[in-house]
């Protein structure tokens, strides 16, 4: 009992100190002003100082999207030395958390980084594990690079212009997520302030027909599109009226034009238009929004709409447009706002396809805040319309499809693992009756080769260690911003969880848990290798009585961390560390402060002498698993004298073996000594007893049948000509 | 005697031999959405009745929330709070799982935990069905 006691105040120790010290980051969650998203002056509420060295002067924001300038006092006068933009003014591309990293960015005006600085994010792996100056030192990347060059997270690639970042081990999707956020918002700001050229597209050569088709056809056709945006859209309460409803169109291409103003208008706006610029048309048909903005004023930009064409982004001023007094085409609906926007580039190629964007502000409800997004439609002119019908258009990859052609090959060797180890385990029967008590290496060859290949090739080298994090982390997506590329861009993960999903509802939670979680393989590596170096007369297993209150903890542990993030997704996140994961496999054991090494050493270390305490009595995401393993369709065999028999219950190291001979599927782990012991003949009562009566009576033993019995001999009636004399 | 070829004793819900596929699946629907039975009232009939109470109160939850009412907080606040209370309920009046492939005809008595398995595993997928519907329809803000 004493040795009971000292190991329960050692596991509540060790509980203790792991959640004890909590390395807060600066930046998580962190309170900023509501007016850092919508003030005019936006250095007064943030140090932009910090990401433009040099400068003590900046400008209110301005363009669209908005940025400041940075100017630096020489000799009493002001001389521009860059831009500092806030990235969720340009892009609200959210990361790991469904949230985004809020970025203040600084560029000089030769289009190079000159500092990055985090505001807030919310992202659980740097809360705790990874510490946030690993995202610090990631940003630190960029200082010096020119905002056109092609930066991707991985190895660069000279013969491809690509300039290769380090990634951030373990947090894959962040920093994917933090590069996506810093080329896009660099790139916009570049491209309106004129350090990187506008791309020069081929300009569209119409087919004109002379036909004039009615409204229907035109929207029919793709030649008229429609935005809405919804009031739930940006955080209004849900109402029967739009926000705003816009239809548009491209008003050049003669055949659309003249079906839209009238022949004479038509002629009208296109001898108005230079070469390289191109009308197009808006009216507002509902909402209560309108699209010019109430704040414009004669000179100024319209800082609702905007056309964006590959990177290259079009804003109009007041010159740009014109009225529009109706629609000649017949079905139009009513309209009580309208223009003509006129796009003055040889940049933008109606050849192509290009968005009408609508920029608007979400209002969160529960705090009020502000903060920018944009709705848009895209479009592009039917082929019918275009010379040659339209072009080939080739359009970069997302940044998760990047990743799995990067990691291709490791993808398939995953993927290979998985798939391998399932037909492994689905074939059972077949290696457990060519297993004996004495000789379990038909099963334990592909068990000890697959924790090997876990704990080596999926938990140190992918770091693709599962985790109650992120069955959180989803959680706090689902409510926020549930996007799939999200979890695309961390294949080995998101293919993992298919795997434990489906293995869960076949056989069990087992199959993970007792062959491919990395830590549970290190786990009960540890306790085998112990006991081959001698220290088998150390082991030790609970008494069933404390082993049954034991197991209960891990499901407390689970409820808790759920209930906790109701409540607060940090404190959940950071209670998380009751898993050692991180320690073990995504920062190492020797990269932690003390008490999160000792932990993880600690359980490690208890490993060697108890078969893997961690799983049996506080993983959480082994109780998140075990709970429906409860349905899982197919378990292990059992005989009915396994009620009485207690030969499979001892060797159990799992102790999921009840002493009626019952397995508790919940906690079985899959080890399969069971299954050994049910087709060994020699070391399953009821099998060694038949075997021995069939010896003495001089019976055949026939094979052992799917039920775990031998097969019966049945007299079989001779036939008569066998039974005839033979001449 | 003790069968160890099953986590607990088998059990037999009423419709458990009808012959016909649609009704066992109709009759298994309905074992899904209804967790009383005219025994359970008859044994502990305050805890049942109760039950009827706060899934009527659940029940008005997912109005409000459908009807932009309520927000996504309160929601699950309740679907948590009935799921605990139907665990009572089916231990009390519907006490069996079923065991093995989810087609197969095996059931169980059910254990508290193979019933908050059970319930939570369902009320699970309903309410996250629920929630993700209202959200994507514009009901539900958060």
């Amino acid at each position: 009992m004493k040795f009971l006691a000292a190991f329960r105040n050692t596991l509540l120790s060790l509980v203790l100190l792991a959640t004890a010290p909590l390395a807060l980051g600066d930046a998580y969650e962190a309170k900023l002003p509501d007016e850092i998203n919508t003030a005019p002056e936006l250095c007064k509420y943030v140090s932009c100082g910090d990401v433009l060295p040099g400068a003590t002067v900046f400008s209110e924001r301005k363009g669209q999207p908005r940025y400041v300038e940075g100017y630096a006092e020489e000799n009493g006068q002001r001389k521009l030395i860059g831009y500092v933009m806030l990235s969720t003014d340009i892009t609200d591309t959210p990361a790991y958390s469904g949230k985004p990293v809020i970025t203040l960015i600084g560029m000089d005006t030769g289009g190079r980084f000159v500092g990055v600085k985090i505001l807030k994010h919310s992202e659980p792996i740097l809360l705790l594990g990874i510490p946030e100056s690993a995202l610090i030192r990631f940003n630190q990347q960029y200082i010096g690079q020119f905002v056109g060059n092609n930066i991707e997270i991985g190895q660069s690639r000279p013969e491809e212009s690509i300039i290769g970042l380090d990634a951030i081990s373990g947090a894959t999707v962040t920093v994917i997520a933090q590069n996506q956020v810093m080329m896009t918002s660099g790139t916009a700001v570049a491209r309106q302030v004129g350090i990187l050229k506008p791309t020069i597209r081929e300009q569209a050569k119409f087919v004109e027909t002379g036909t004039k088709p009615d409204w229907a056809t035109l929207v029919k056709d793709g030649s008229v599109k429609r935005l809405v945006v919804k009031p739930e859209q940006v955080g209004l309460p849900r109402g029967d009226t739009l926000f705003i409803d816009l239809w548009f169109g491209y008003l050049n291409q003669p055949d659309v034009g003249r079906a839209i103003l009238g022949d004479a208008a038509y002629r009208n706006l296109m001898s108005r238009l230079h070469e390289g610029e191109h009308a197009l048309f808006v009216i507002r048909s509902g909402g209560v929004e309108s699209f010019k903005g109430s704040g414009f004023v004669r000179g100024g930009i319209y800082d609702r709409v905007q056309v964006r064409q590959g990177g290259d982004s079009f804003t109009f001023r007041d010159l740009d447009s014109s009225n529009l007094y109706g629609i000649e085409a017949a079905g139009a609906p009513a309209f009580n706002e309208s223009a003509i926007f006129i796009v003055r580039s040889k940049a933008f190629s109606a050849a192509y396809p290009w968005k009408f964007v609508f920029l608007g502000n979400r209002v969160d409800r529960a705090t009020g805040a502000r903060s920018f997004t944009n709705f848009d439609t895209e479009y592009w002119l039917s082929a019918a319309y275009l010379q040659g019908g339209r072009p080939k258009v080739v359009k970069p990859d997302a940044p998760w499809v990047k990743v799995w052609k990067a990691r291709a090959v490791e993808i398939g060797l995953f993927a290979a693992l998985l798939v391998a180890v399932a037909v492994v385990y689905a074939f059972r029967d077949a290696l457990t009756r060519r297993a004996t008590r004495k000789n379990k290496w038909p099963v334990n060859a592909f068990k000890y080769s697959a924790w090997v290949v876990s704990i080596g090739f999926v938990g140190f080298g992918l770091m693709a260690q599962p985790s109650i994090t992120q069955v959180l982390t989803w959680f706090h997506a689902m409510l926020f911003h549930w996007t799939w590329e999200l979890f695309l861009t961390d294949p080995f993960i998101f293919l993992f969880w298919i795997f434990i999903i489906v293995t869960t509802f076949v056989w069990g939670r087992g199959l993970f848990c007792g062959w491919l979680c990395p830590f549970g393989s290190l786990s009960e590596l540890l306790y085998k290798v112990g006991a081959a170096v001698g220290l088998k007369r150390f082991q030790f297993q609970l008494p069933r009585k404390w082993h049954d209150r034991l197991k209960w903890v891990k499901y407390g542990v689970f409820f808790g961390l759920l209930a906790v993030s109701f409540f607060s997704m940090g404190l959940a996140e950071k209670l998380a560390e009751v898993e050692p994961f991180k320690t073990t496999f995504l920062v190492g054991l020797f990269n932690r402060s003390w008490p999160y090494t000792l932990f993880a050493a600690g359980l490690l270390g208890l490993s060697i002498f108890t078969e893997r305490p961690f799983c049996k009595y506080l993983c959480p995401l082994g109780a998140s698993l075990a709970m429906p393993s409860t349905f899982r369709w197919f378990g292990l065999k059992r005989k009915q004298e396994c009620n009485s028999c207690k030969a499979c219950a001892v060797v159990c190291g799992s102790q999921a073996i009840d002493e009626n001979g019952r397995i508790d599927h919940r906690e079985c782990l899959h080890c399969l000594d069971c299954m050994v012991l049910y087709a060994d003949s020699h070391a399953c009562p009821p099998l060694s007893q038949e075997r021995k009566r069939r010896t003495k009576a001089g019976l055949p033993l026939t094979p052992i049948g799917a039920n775990g019995y031998f097969i019966p001999i049945k007299p079989v009636p001779a036939r008569a000509e066998a039974l005839a004399p033979k001449n | 005697m003790v069968n160890p070829m099953m986590p607990t004793d088998p059990a037999a819900p009423p419709y458990a031999s009808t012959q016909s596929v649609a009704r066992l699946i109709a009759a298994e629907i309905r074992d899904h959405l209804w967790p009383w039975s005219r025994s359970g009232f008859q044994r502990q009939r305050a805890v049942q009745a109760a039950g009827l109470a706060l899934a009527l109160a659940a029940s008005v939850a997912w109005v409000l929330a459908a009807l932009g009412q309520l927000q996504a907080g309160a929601v699950i606040g309740w679907w948590f709070g009935w799921s605990v209370f139907e665990v009572v309920v089916r231990l009390g009046s519907k006490p069996y799982v079923k065991d093995g492939p989810w087609w197969g005809r095996r059931y169980r008595v059910a254990n508290t935990m193979d019933m908050v398995c059970y319930v939570g595993f369902k009320n699970l997928l309903i309410g996250a069905t629920l929630f993700i519907g209202l959200k994507s329809l514009g009901f539900l803000v958060i």
